[in-house]
């Protein structure tokens, strides 16, 4: 399910619960009533932790996601928060 | 890597990216796929020409500011709780390594609002870098200006991120690279902006390799092209240079300024010996510095040598540089710095306070290059102070030419209070400065040194025992040093014990120092009786007659055959010489008995112990008992008389005089009594008591000649005070005149009682003898009754007159004597109350204490 980035089972198993903790922190800083939700999803999450640990900006990775929902916004609000657990 | 990195990344932003960029049902895939992929590229854009973070990589901070945001928004605190449960969490896990900029990223992706907060970081940014060269940030920013260091000092939005290299993070181990070529190219880029504020070499007027070059003029205090001595405390540097430059160049111009006020100092020659050999020690000083600055000038000629075109004459390469000019001279600073603090301390002083001075840093200070500095200064200024001690120590020669020993010689008294002769040599030629003892040396030892230098003097010259002096020096004289103490205290030690001891034994055995006073004590303190007692018979006649009268031969004739005589004979011819005797000064109406007094003549050196005022003393007290045994010997002869006449003349007049004849010889034996006891108390109470003392002191093994001084002026006052004569508080000396001159008018008043009746008697026995002119010659002025011409009167009221007189006389005695007891009594001394008791042994007086300011009263 979520992209693993270690190899071992240990390490996958360990990786999962980061996975879940920086997703709850995430859920814990969304209570904004922001126009767009900035909820994100455990998958999109993982792929931006893939990302910060090979180095990319944290900020200008958010930048970008920030311009992106700007951009396209969703069609829904409810549809949103697919979770694919 | 970086390679599968990249591929890493483009694979998860596009997975990201099609999760994230929603798919709106009504477009067709086309457009969805091209909004991917604009999506895509934009990414990528953004990610490859982000730069840092401005703000550092801390974890804590980050968690720090989501937990802020997070009781900022929200009401409880339970989300910010949960929050620190999660961040412990997060630390522990081992998987994350960026576990920053996680937080960071998800602290901005719910930041949207606070563009502004954004904006401001990015001005701080830019405020924070200097202005060094040209950036690429700089374009397409705008410039905000904000406090930059306000900001930087509160910095609530993380702590800023030097700014070292601008370019963006993947390429870092090719920035440091760039970095350090940024920083060597940037002298070439300086022309462009320049900044006044950075130290830039090359523009410097004059340049530095002309500095340099004058550098080692300018330590040696000397002027040159660039660097100007305005005047001999300041000097002129250029004023076109930078201020860091100038900054460099204050902090080398101390040691010139010190060095030239230095140099001026050692030029300069006052105060004595010691302040020369300071200078020369300074200026040893001032040498190894120049040697400094030799070395540098070396340095420097072969650095300029080796300058190329390069930036800054590339200077920098050739190792000498102002900066390192400034490290290498830094101790020589301190060196010169104390040196002319020390200059300064020491302005006004010269000899020991001098060596004080520099002593003081040697002790004192915590700083260890102090104190080896001040010691090395002080072995060398100290010189000429042990060489003044030592001639003084051996030879007892003061040569002191500029007044910097502790030692001075005083100037002669020129008036005649001055004591004079050898007393004054041993006392007042040397004084001992305490102000010039340098602390080097302490009292005690000063004060033996002293005495030292003082006794060699005055054996030399008031013993005139120089042979000796000569032959010590040459013995014992040794060299003396700073930093030695322990020699130098046990040859002080030997010194001293040898040179009282010589002059103990000069005192005893050239010069009969004891016998001298032995012999005061025999003659002017009456303690050879029977010399006195022939001296005083053979005298008597010729005294009685009045002062003018008195010839100085018949005197000196009395006084040989009164030596004949007696013991006197097998004294020493020495001693006899000086005995001799005199008379005082006369004035009108005076007898014999007053202007007579025996002399002894003491001559130098033994003036030192018995000195004229103490000669004046044994005057004083001779005078005293010489009236005494005066007195004892009238009425021992009235006595005498009265005994011999009552078997004789006086029985045949027993019934008219007779009452009036026991009586008369009861005062008379009162009298008696009372001179028995003060002569004895004195003479032997006293005198010899004091004697006994005055012998323990001069015995005692290490006495000086101080101490024999100070034991003969305390025997000398002791017999003054117990002896009645001190001027106390209680008029003794007063009182027993009244009381002696009593006694003789009693005496007289008796004798002539006697003669009366002696003359009635034989005129009623050999009706031939009339009274004689001869008793009506004797002018007693106390007996100088008005009404008592002899011629006129009739016997009985000569008789009543002189009952009248007799009776008034005893009363008067009895109450002085009264008086007297009760001061006696009340005096401190044990042994002036032991005369009181004894006098009053069977308490036949009763003394009375008088009152100050209160007429008399006595109890008779």
């Amino acid at each position: 399910m979520a992209p693993s980035q270690p190899q071992d089972a240990d390490k996958r198993q360990a990786a999962r619960e980061v996975i879940d903790i920086l997703h709850e922190i995430a859920t814990l800083l969304v209570a904004l009533p922001l126009p767009h939700n900035t909820q994100l999803n455990r998958q999109q999450l993982s792929y931006c932790v893939s990302l910060i640990e090979n180095g990319v900006n944290p900020e200008a990775l958010a930048n970008v996601i920030k311009e992106l929902r700007a951009q396209y916004p969703e069609p829904d609000a409810e549809e949103e928060g697919e979770e694919e657990t | 890597m970086s390679k599968s990195t990249e591929e890493r990344i483009d694979n998860a932003l596009w997975q990201l990216l099609e999760r994230t960029v929603p798919i709106y049902p009504e477009d067709d895939d086309e457009t969805a796929d091209q909004r991917l992929d604009d999506a895509f590229a934009f990414a990528r854009n953004a990610i490859a020409s982000a730069a840092d973070t401005a703000v550092g990589p801390d974890v804590h901070h980050a968690a720090d500011l989501i937990k802020r945001r997070l009781i900022r928004d929200n009401l409880s605190p339970e989300k910010a709780l949960k929050f620190s449960n999660l961040y412990s969490r997060l630390l522990s896990q081992p998987v994350l390594s960026q576990k920053w900029a996680m937080l960071y990223f998800l602290h901005s992706l719910t930041d949207a609002p606070t563009a502004e907060n954004r904006q401001s970081m990015a001005n701080h940014r830019r405020s924070h870098s200097p202005t060094v060269g040209a950036s690429e940030e700089r374009k397409g920013r705008q410039y905000v200006v904000d406090s930059s260091a306000f900001n930087e000092a509160f910095s609530n939005a993380g702590l800023l991120r030097l700014p070292a290299t601008e370019e963006p993070r993947q390429e870092r181990p090719a920035s440091r690279q760039r970095r350090e070529r940024t920083r060597d190219a940037e002298p070439e880029a300086e022309p462009p902006p320049p900044s006044p504020s950075y130290p830039n070499y090359d523009a410097l007027t004059p340049p530095e390799p002309a500095l340099l070059r004058d550098l080692p003029f300018t330590l040696q205090g000397l002027s040159s092209t660039n660097l100007v001595f305005s005047s001999s405390k300041i000097l002129k540097l250029p004023p076109t240079l930078p201020v860091p430059v100038i900054g460099l160049l204050h902090t080398l111009a101390e040691p010139c300024l010190l060095y030239r006020g230095l140099s001026e100092f050692v030029e300069s020659s006052s105060g004595g010996l010691v302040g020369q050999s300071f200078r020369s020690a300074l200026s040893i000083e001032l040498r190894a510095y120049l040697g400094l600055v030799a070395t540098l000038e070396g340095q420097i000629r072969r650095a300029l040598a080796q300058l190329d075109d390069g930036p800054r004459q590339g200077i920098g390469k050739a190792g000498v540089t102002l900066k390192r000019c400034v490290v290498w001279t830094r101790e020589a600073t301190m060196g010169l710095r104390l040196m002319s603090l020390m200059v300064e301390q020491s302005k006004d002083k010269k000899g020991g306070q001098l060596i004080s001075v520099i002593h003081s840093f040697a002790l004192t200070h915590g700083d260890p290059f102090v104190v080896n500095f001040a010691e090395r200064l002080l072995s060398h200024v100290t010189r000429p102070f042990y060489d003044m001690l030592r001639q003084w120590i051996y030879d007892g020669e003061l040569s002191d030419p500029h007044l910097e020993f502790f030692v001075s010689e005083q100037q002669e008294k020129l008036d005649d209070t001055g004591k004079g002769g050898a007393t004054s040599v041993w006392e007042d030629k040397y004084k001992l400065n305490a102000a010039m003892v340098p602390s080097i040396i302490t009292d005690s030892f000063a004060n033996k040194v002293f005495l030292i230098g003082k006794s060699l003097n005055f054996i030399r010259h008031g013993c005139n025992d120089a042979s000796w002096v000569e032959s010590y020096s040459k013995s014992a004289s040794r060299e003396l040093h700073y930093g030695d103490t322990a020699t130098l205290e046990t040859s002080i030690d030997e010194a001293y014990k040898t040179t009282m001891a010589r002059l103990i034994t000069l005192m005893e055995n050239k010069f009969h120092l004891f016998e001298h006073l032995s012999a005061l004590k025999k003659y002017l303190l009456l303690g050879a009786g029977d010399f006195i007692a022939v001296l005083m018979e053979s005298l008597s006649a010729n005294l009685d007659r009045p002062a003018n009268t008195q010839y100085r031969h018949t005197l000196t004739a009395q006084l040989e055959h009164a030596v004949r005589n007696s013991n006197a004979q097998h004294d020493s011819p020495d001693v006899l010489r000086r005995l001799d005797s005199r008379m005082l000064e006369l004035s009108h109406g005076e007898i014999g008995w007053d202007v007579f007094t025996l002399e002894y003549k003491i001559s130098p050196p033994v003036d030192v112990i018995v000195t004229p005022f103490g000669s004046k003393q044994y005057l004083k007290v001779f005078n005293f008992l010489w009236r005494v045994k005066r007195v004892e010997f009238a009425l021992g002869t009235t006595w005498r008389r009265c005994m011999t006449g009552a078997r004789g003349v006086l029985g045949a007049v027993t019934d008219r005089v007779g009452g009036d004849w026991k009586s008369a010889r009861c005062v008379v034996a009162e009298m008696v009594h009372f001179v028995n006891q003060l002569q004895y108390y004195i003479l032997f109470e006293v005198i010899e008591s004091s004697w006994g003392e005055l012998q323990e002191a001069m015995r005692r093994p290490d006495s000086t000649l101080d101490d024999l001084i100070a034991a003969h002026a305390a025997y000398l006052t002791a017999i003054t005070r117990k002896g009645l004569l001190g001027a106390s508080a209680v008029d003794f000396p007063g009182q027993l005149h009244e009381l002696l001159k009593t006694m003789l008018a009693y005496k007289d008043a008796f004798t002539r009682r006697q003669e009366r009746s002696a003359k009635i008697e034989n005129r009623t026995a050999a009706g031939k003898w009339g009274l004689s002119e001869r008793d009506d010659d004797i002018p007693t002025p106390i007996a100088a009754p008005h009404g008592l011409g002899l011629a006129s009167v009739s016997e009985d009221d000569i008789l009543g007159g002189l009952r009248g007189r007799l009776a008034h006389l005893a009363a008067d005695f009895k109450a002085r004597v009264n008086v007297l007891l009760g001061d006696l009594y009340a005096q401190p001394d044990t042994d002036m109350r032991w005369l009181a008791m004894v006098m009053n042994f069977n308490d036949v007086y009763s003394p009375v204490r008088r009152k100050r300011h209160k007429p008399l009263m006595s109890n008779g």
